[in-house]
């Protein structure tokens, strides 16, 4: 479904990301770990758009989308939940989610389906977003997200600054949209939750995939030493 | 001096029309566009044309103008602005100062130095007035305020109320995560250049209609819109309404205590509101404020 060949994301001279290649298939569900600066959120970032690909390949249902502009991968299905949630923290709930609905694409989320899969959401309506818990602006990012029918949807660190029971809650609507079949990558401080969640695992470090299994086939002891690149035939295997 | 005052609050309109254009500008794209008075001057330029060709009313040619002056907000927004912008905060304000130059002597090459006016061509109503309590009240500075308040009231319900203000502003509050949201900038600001221009096309025929005009008189008018929106506060259109109106007067009151205070009464005003909007408090400025309500501002809480 996403594909991506040998990509390089620079920040100037600095290449945050340096030669990835992933390939992600329909319904599956990635957990990308790695330390602080290992250049996840950058090759996110990169993927849905918000930050030029410097080099290599980056398509999309076998359409190069490499250089495209950000609201045309959003027009293709591809979502990005940002890092941080990003809401218009000056609009409301439902101005945020209807903003998810610029592209109108063909599906079965709308505001009902988000007020739903999102109850908390439901008495705070017309507050403005600014105003809103750490729990509640993720799920109106998650949910303006969803807004736009993805058939890939990328989450970035959602549950950084929140509660571990808000996290539980966050995490119970994810997982409905994985068993829905939604394609999902996301971005995961916290290991076993990521493993629990995923079936596969990837991890970076200082820019490179260092480690790409399935988590079945993995173990929480196997990520870490990739995750603080202890082990060197990790990076082989990966090469 | 009450004559005066509503004197001034009809003239204020006009500067308020003038102005909307331009914090709306500013507000949505974060450009301050130097070349709004100058592009005024254009469309009235345009209208009287047409008018003058045609022998159309000048508020027919105004609609005409309109989807011209459209245009070319679009075309300034995807030929000059978009590339100007990229370059940093300072280079747009350079390159709509040298484009206002070049309309400026343009027009002047093409029209000659000759003063021109709309006023002939409506007739009686460029003098006609209402007599109220014993004031004479003009038709026309009257028809204006009343343009004034629907352009501003349209702009604000368009911002407020609908998809495309939303997007708007959500471009405006972050370009890049409305892009993820599926939001396309560069149209959505070709969109807002274009909306802009079109207030533009209206005040110019105001200009046209209340008065003459000639090659070089867009400085003034940039001046008149740039002390109104900042009188007003940027942030809101209704602020630059009551912007040009606090301008209007504060002109006014200068004019009554010397003949040639008007230009100074405005300029003192701008200067005051400038450096009061530096130094105060933003909460100063609300209604809300002056209300008594108190600001609850609601603190972010991570749980």
């Amino acid at each position: 479904m996403l594909s991506a060949k040998n990509l390089d994301v620079r920040y100037g001279q600095f290449r945050a990301v340096r030669g990835v290649s992933l390939e992600v298939k329909q319904g599956e569900t990635i957990a990308l770990i790695g330390a602080n600066g290992a250049g996840k959120s950058t090759l996110l970032r990169a993927i849905a758009g918000a930050l030029p690909i410097y080099s290599g390949e980056l398509s999309f249902k076998h359409k190069v989308i490499t250089h495209a502009a950000s609201c045309d991968r959003v027009k293709q299905g591809l979502s990005l939940v940002p890092e941080g949630r990003r809401l218009f923290t000056e609009m409301t709930i439902e101005e945020n989610l209807l903003l998810g609905k610029t592209i109108n694409r063909a599906g079965d989320w709308d505001l009902d389906r988000v007020f739903d899969t999102f109850p908390n959401l439901v008495k705070r309506r017309h507050a403005k977003a600014g105003s809103l818990s750490g729990g509640e602006q993720q799920a109106t990012a998650i949910g303006r997200a969803l807004m736009s029918n993805p058939e890939l949807l990328i989450l970035d660190e959602v549950s950084l600054g929140l509660s571990p029971l808000v996290v539980d809650q966050v995490y119970a609507s994810i997982e409905k949209l994985r068993d829905a079949g939604t394609t999902i990558i996301l971005v995961e401080q916290a290991l076993d939750r990521a493993i629990a969640f995923a079936k596969r695992a990837v991890c970076m470090l200082e820019g490179r995939i260092v480690l790409d299994k399935l988590t079945a086939d993995t173990n929480r002891h196997e990520i870490t030493e990739a995750y603080f690149g202890l082990q060197q035939s990790a990076t082989q295997e990966a090469s | 001096m009450i004559n005066s005052l509503v004197q001034a609050i009809l003239l204020g309109g006009y500067y308020a029309l003038i102005a909307c254009g331009l914090a709306f500008m500013f507000q949505v794209m974060r450009i301050i566009n130097l070349a709004h008075g100058s592009l005024a001057i254009l469309s009235a330029y345009i209208v009287w044309r047409i008018t003058d060709a045609l022998a159309f009313s000048p508020f027919v040619s105004m609609l005409i103008v309109l989807p011209i002056m459209a245009l070319i907000g679009w075309l300034l927004q995807r030929v000059i602005l978009e590339r100007a912008s990229k370059g940093g905060e300072l280079l747009p304000v350079l390159t709509t100062f040298g484009l206002s130059i070049v309309i400026d002597n343009l027009l002047f090459q093409h029209f000659g130095a000759n003063t021109r006016s709309l006023a002939s061509y409506v007739g009686d109503l460029s003098w006609e007035s209402y007599e109220v309590f014993g004031l004479w009240i003009g038709k026309l500075p009257v028809i204006i305020l009343c343009t004034a308040i629907v352009v501003i009231g349209g702009l604000d319900l368009l911002l407020r109320f609908t998809p495309l203000g939303r997007q708007i502003r959500a471009t405006a509050f972050d370009p890049e995560t409305a892009g993820l949201v599926g939001i396309d900038a560069r149209k959505i600001a070709g969109i807002s250049a274009a909306i802009a221009m079109m207030t533009v096309g209206i005040s110019g025929t105001a200009l046209g209609l209340r008065g003459t005009f000639d090659a070089y008189a867009g400085a003034p008018q940039l001046l008149f819109a740039f002390e109104a929106t900042i009188i007003g506060g940027a942030g809101s259109l209704w602020g630059v309404f009551f912007g040009g109106i606090i301008l209007a007067i504060a002109q006014s009151v200068g004019a009554l205590i010397h003949p040639q205070g008007f230009l100074l009464g405005g300029h003192f005003i701008f200067l005051t509101f400038l450096f009061a909007r530096i130094y105060l408090n933003r909460d100063f400025f609300t209604l809300r404020h002056w209300l008594g309500k108190k600001t609850t501002k609601v603190e972010q809480h991570e749980n």
